[in-house]
């Protein structure tokens, strides 16, 4: 699964960033694909590569949309500090919230995430003058960036937004998969595979577990303050159970072990209920079928269908690709 | 070539990397004393205060049948599990409060009863991911991939051809025979280069022919390991072991040598005989 090479992940990561504007004329639209992007791959490192299916990520996002918001609105920060900050806190409540959460395995690991989430939620909603409680924080400014007086770069129209984003969002995917394949990466994998040998063979696996937090908190914080930021709003909902829900949607959509996958899972995702809430308000009624028929019959998500499209038009022998790359994989 | 392989991985390779004997703290005093370790699970007890003192550098086995507490016992020494009673000292270091993965650190290495390996990736990098668990610090790179000294080649390469491995370094684990399996089981514990190596049941489903391969593993493992033995197979632990403590219903029954335990009468009233002689009296 995620045998690619880092270097072509990277250069269809770029490729992605590059095409857009080209096939989307809305650069809202294109800026948000490549958001939810960033917050998938977060929670990938954690369903994907350690194993750890959270309903927390939605705390992270919305955590990160409000530390944008109050930033920028009632101190009137730096935008790169805001998103700094933002990516800070993801990081911290990540680690808060996995520190209980790891304790518990399975199920229980689940519900502790779970309730986490329905905690944040409600501190959100009882902190109005902190959040704006049920109607959001309002009219969260765009910044140009600038150092000095010198304006370096105007965020005012949605693509010169995008180009910011797109920017972070490679520069999080290249770290993410430096990440993935580092020593610490495969140790993650091999907790994923089996947590009690990874413990016998001498790993502190609730460290690990608590690094992959940390590291999906503070891309998924990023995410969160970037959507803030283009939207204007921080609002309520971004930190609601909904959003841990349809990030983990995404992810399983498409693809987990891959991280080019959550970029698949995300703009399929966002481009597609786009398209379909046009057609028909009761869009959500069809992505429920397409989950269903995901979990299913194609569990590797959109990238394993790709796979295997692709194995079919070379028609080779899938045993043959998957040994062949882990040979190499496993002895650079 | 199989042969070739076997008889290598048998005999001292002076090119396996010799695990760290210097570090034992005091030559010839005992590599492991555990003293009255005492488990209870509610009101049940498993283990009544158990004594096991282990030589460096001998095949030590612990034998009795089911429900003796010989895996309870194991898992205490190990560190899986924590005592509620008496202490472990290892290497001349306390553990008895330390988690399983700090004992690793001190030179505990084990296998598993049911074979427990990362099942979807490959042979080499199973044990790649054993010989870097004992070196704390490196295991937390995130940024360099596992590759030149950060693969432990070295390492590897001498487990992998002492347990009769090097063909199958690429092949996904748990598509190995069982055999290999269970091979591949104790080159984990290999891997991390320890003082001692806890095998439980290493034979546990094996076929005769894999067998009498594994008993000779186990008998080589003593030119340059402390083995702790957990057995249920008593043929196996007469004819390897230098030591063998007989427990009985979480209490140590008999302690001696293979012979002196297998004429022991106490021995073969609680055991009827042929059960500890294994069919050979």
């Amino acid at each position: 699964m995620a045998r690619l090479g880092t270097h072509f992940q990277l250069l269809l990561v770029i490729a992605v960033a590059l095409i857009l504007p080209l096939v989307i004329r809305s650069g809202s639209l294109a800026t948000e694909v490549l958001i939810y992007a960033i917050a998938v791959a977060g929670c990938n490192l954690l369903l994907g590569f350690t194993g750890l299916l959270s309903f927390g990520q939605g705390i992270f996002f919305g955590l990160g949309s409000y530390t944008a918001g109050i930033l920028l609105t009632r101190l009137a920060l730096p935008l790169p500090l805001a998103l700094l900050a933002a990516v800070v806190v993801g990081a911290l409540a990540a680690t808060l919230v996995g520190w209980f959460a790891i304790r518990q395995r399975g199920t229980y690991f689940v519900m502790l995430t779970l309730a986490f989430a329905q905690m944040f939620y409600f501190l959100a909603y009882s902190l109005p003058t902190l959040t704006g409680g049920d109607n959001g924080l309002l009219d969260v400014p765009r910044p140009p960036i600038a150092v000095g007086g010198l304006e370096l770069m105007a965020l005012k129209t949605p693509w010169q937004f995008y180009t910011l984003v797109a920017v972070c969002f490679v520069i999080v995917f290249w770290l993410l998969l430096r990440v993935t394949r580092s020593v610490f990466g495969r140790t993650l994998l091999a907790i994923r595979d089996n947590e009690e040998r990874a413990a016998a063979v001498g790993y502190n696996v609730r460290l690990f577990k608590l690094a992959a937090f940390a590291i999906s908190g503070a891309v998924t914080g990023l995410a969160g303050a970037f959507l803030a930021i283009m939207t204007g709003i921080a609002p309520l909902s971004s930190i609601e159970y909904h959003t841990s829900e349809m990030i983990l949607v995404m992810t399983v959509i498409g693809g987990t072990g891959n991280l080019f996958a959550s970029v698949l899972g995300a703009a399929f995702y966002v481009l597609f209920s786009d398209w379909l809430s046009t057609l028909w308000p009761r869009w959500l009624l069809l992505l429920g079928m397409l989950l269903i028929a995901v979990s299913l019959f194609m569990q590797r998500g959109l990238w394993g269908l790709g796979e295997r499209l692709w194995l079919a038009v070379r028609r080779k022998p899938p045993a043959d690709d998957i040994d062949a790359p882990s040979a190499t994989e496993s002895r650079p | 070539m199989t042969a070739h392989a076997d008889n290598a991985s048998l005999s001292f390779n002076p090119q396996h990397p010799v695990p760290h004997t210097s570090h034992l703290a005091h030559p010839g005093t005992p590599l492991l004393e555990a003293r009255g370790v005492v488990k209870r699970y509610g009101k049940f007890v498993a283990l009544h205060g158990v004594d096991l003192t282990v030589q460096p550098r001998t095949v030590h086995s612990v034998i009795g049948p089911n429900g003796a507490g010989k895996t309870t016992l194991f898992h205490t020494l190990t560190g899986t599990t924590g005592v509620s009673g008496g202490t472990v000292v290892f290497n001349g270091h306390d553990v008895t409060a330390e988690a399983d993965h700090q004992r690793v650190q001190r030179g505990i290495a084990r296998s598993f009863q049911v074979t427990s390996l990362f099942a979807n990736l490959s042979v080499r990098e199973n044990l790649r991911l054993a010989a870097q668990g004992v070196k704390r610090a490196g295991a937390f790179d995130l940024w360099h991939p596992p590759s030149g000294a950060r693969a432990h080649n070295d390492v590897v390469d001498g487990v992998l051809e002492r347990m009769a491995l090097t063909r199958f370094a690429n092949q996904t684990a748990g598509v190995l025979s069982h055999g290999q399996q269970r091979r591949l089981e104790v080159g984990m514990a290999l891997a991390a280069q320890p003082l001692a190596i806890f095998l439980d049941e290493p034979t546990s489903g094996m076929g005769v022919d894999d067998l009498d391969e594994m008993k000779r593993m186990i008998r080589g493992l003593r030119d340059d390991y402390t083995v702790v033995l957990i057995e249920h197979n008593m043929n196996i632990v007469m004819d390897i072991s230098d030591t063998v403590t007989v427990m009985q219903l979480g209490r140590v029954l008999v302690e001696g040598t293979p012979d002196a335990v297998r004429r022991d009468e106490r021995v073969r009233r609680a055991y009827l005989g042929n059960m500890i002689t294994g069919g050979r009296a």
